[in-house]
């Protein structure tokens, strides 16, 4: 891979759309909001400092109107210091959306920056693992000439599995099932049902496949709520970019059977 | 500390690009196994900071610890693994193998760049 300075990514075929790039500008106006939120937290700092150096100076001795100004001077700093704690938290919080977004941003944007279906489920394979912290999962899609089946298209660590390790999938987990009927993406625990989450894969309004998450890394022990925005993410995101990439795949080959075509018919080959 | 270049080692396309997003503020080198991070350290040599998977093919990340720590010049490199190998026994290997520290996959930007600076 050759080396790279902190440059924007240029736009490729398929590479994201305008509404990556507003969310790269949301990503952008929110580290902008994150570095006023800092800028904030100093000052209010600074104000506490100020503000507990006027104390020192005060003075237990002091008079009465001293005596006033020093209970209005802790009261402020004791305001201050909430200001301050309120602040910090808002910035933590910050901090993880921000986070929440860049990852959306870049599973977005690697889905649809490949025109290669392998490439595409490669993509759709290191999310799993990279950003949900799957050890074992499942991609399925739906066969067209057999209903009610399913080609295994990727799998993780599911040499062992009865339900997958076939190659095909033609039902067996109630929860997976369901999903791939109806589209819902649905999390566990199912009743019997192993898998962690299903998440269907759709295009338009047709379900055309699903990601079956089985197990996450012994590190991670839960799906986490912020987990829920990339599971919805690839539910929409990573059938259009399979759909488009496949479409794109047979239109390739065609066109070039059509070039051996013409060049045979002109006596070139 | 503060790097002044980061050399990214990862064999998931996904993962350069969210390093290039999460550490757009440093100039970074990207190399997808441990051999052709090899390579880029000969080339830049103003590398300070290594973020080095774990599972790779060619040359693994270990691997390429132990041809680091090898070469005299490289010893003071520091080196984050991020994996998603997460057990104690593979965080001790790793710490024991010359890595600085230890990250496990999925981790968050302010976790990361925390360890960044404190490293």
């Amino acid at each position: 891979m050759s080396d790279k300075t902190t440059s924007e990514p240029e736009p490729k075929a398929g590479g994201p759309t305008g509404g990556a790039s507003r969310l790269s500008h949301a990503t952008m106006s929110g580290a902008d909001l994150l570095d006023q939120l800092r800028a904030t937290l100093d000052r209010a700092g600074e104000l506490v400092r100020v503000i507990e150096t006027d104390l020192g100076t005060v003075g237990v001795s002091a008079s009465g109107s001293d005596r006033e100004r020093t209970r209005d001077l802790e009261a402020r700093l004791a305001a201050a210091e909430t200001d301050v704690k309120e602040l910090a938290a808002r910035l933590v919080d910050s901090e993880h959306q921000a986070g929440r977004l860049m990852n959306l941003y870049v599973a977005t944007y690697q889905l649809h920056a490949t025109l290669h279906p392998s490439e595409v489920q490669q993509t759709i394979a290191e999310i799993a693992i990279n950003l949900l912290g799957s050890e074992r999962f499942v991609l399925l899609l739906k066969d067209e000439e057999v209903p009610n089946e399913c080609e295994v298209a990727l799998g993780e660590a599911i040499e062992d599995d009865p339900l997958y390790s076939s190659g095909r999938y033609i039902g067996g987990d109630p929860m997976v099932d369901e999903s791939l009927d109806d589209g819902v993406l649905r999390l566990g625990p199912y009743d019997d049902s192993p898998a962690l989450a299903a998440v269907p894969l759709r295009v338009h309004d047709a379900v055309v496949g699903a990601l079956v998450i089985l197990k996450l890394f012994d590190h991670k022990p839960m799906l986490r709520g912020e987990d829920r925005d990339l599971l919805d993410l690839l539910s929409a995101h990573a059938a259009s970019a399979l759909f488009a990439a496949r479409l794109y795949a047979a239109k390739d080959r065609k066109l070039r059977s059509l070039e051996s075509l013409v060049k045979l018919a002109r006596g070139e080959e | 500390m503060e790097p002044n270049k980061i050399l990214v080692v990862d064999d998931s396309k996904l993962m350069h690009k969210m390093f290039e997003v999460m550490l757009r503020q440093y100039p970074l080198v990207h190399a997808k196994d441990g051999r052709e991070a090899l390579e880029h350290l000969d080339e830049h040599g103003d590398v300070d900071l290594v973020l080095l998977d774990i599972n790779m093919p060619n040359m693994n990340g270990l691997e390429f610890l132990e041809a680091v720590r090898g070469n005299g010049r490289l010893d003071e490199l520091t080196v984050i693994i991020i994996s998603t190998e997460g057990t104690e026994a593979d965080t001790a290997r790793g710490l024991e193998a010359g890595a600085t520290a230890y990250i496990k996959k999925p981790f968050r930007t302010d976790e990361l760049l925390e360890v960044i600076t404190k490293t």
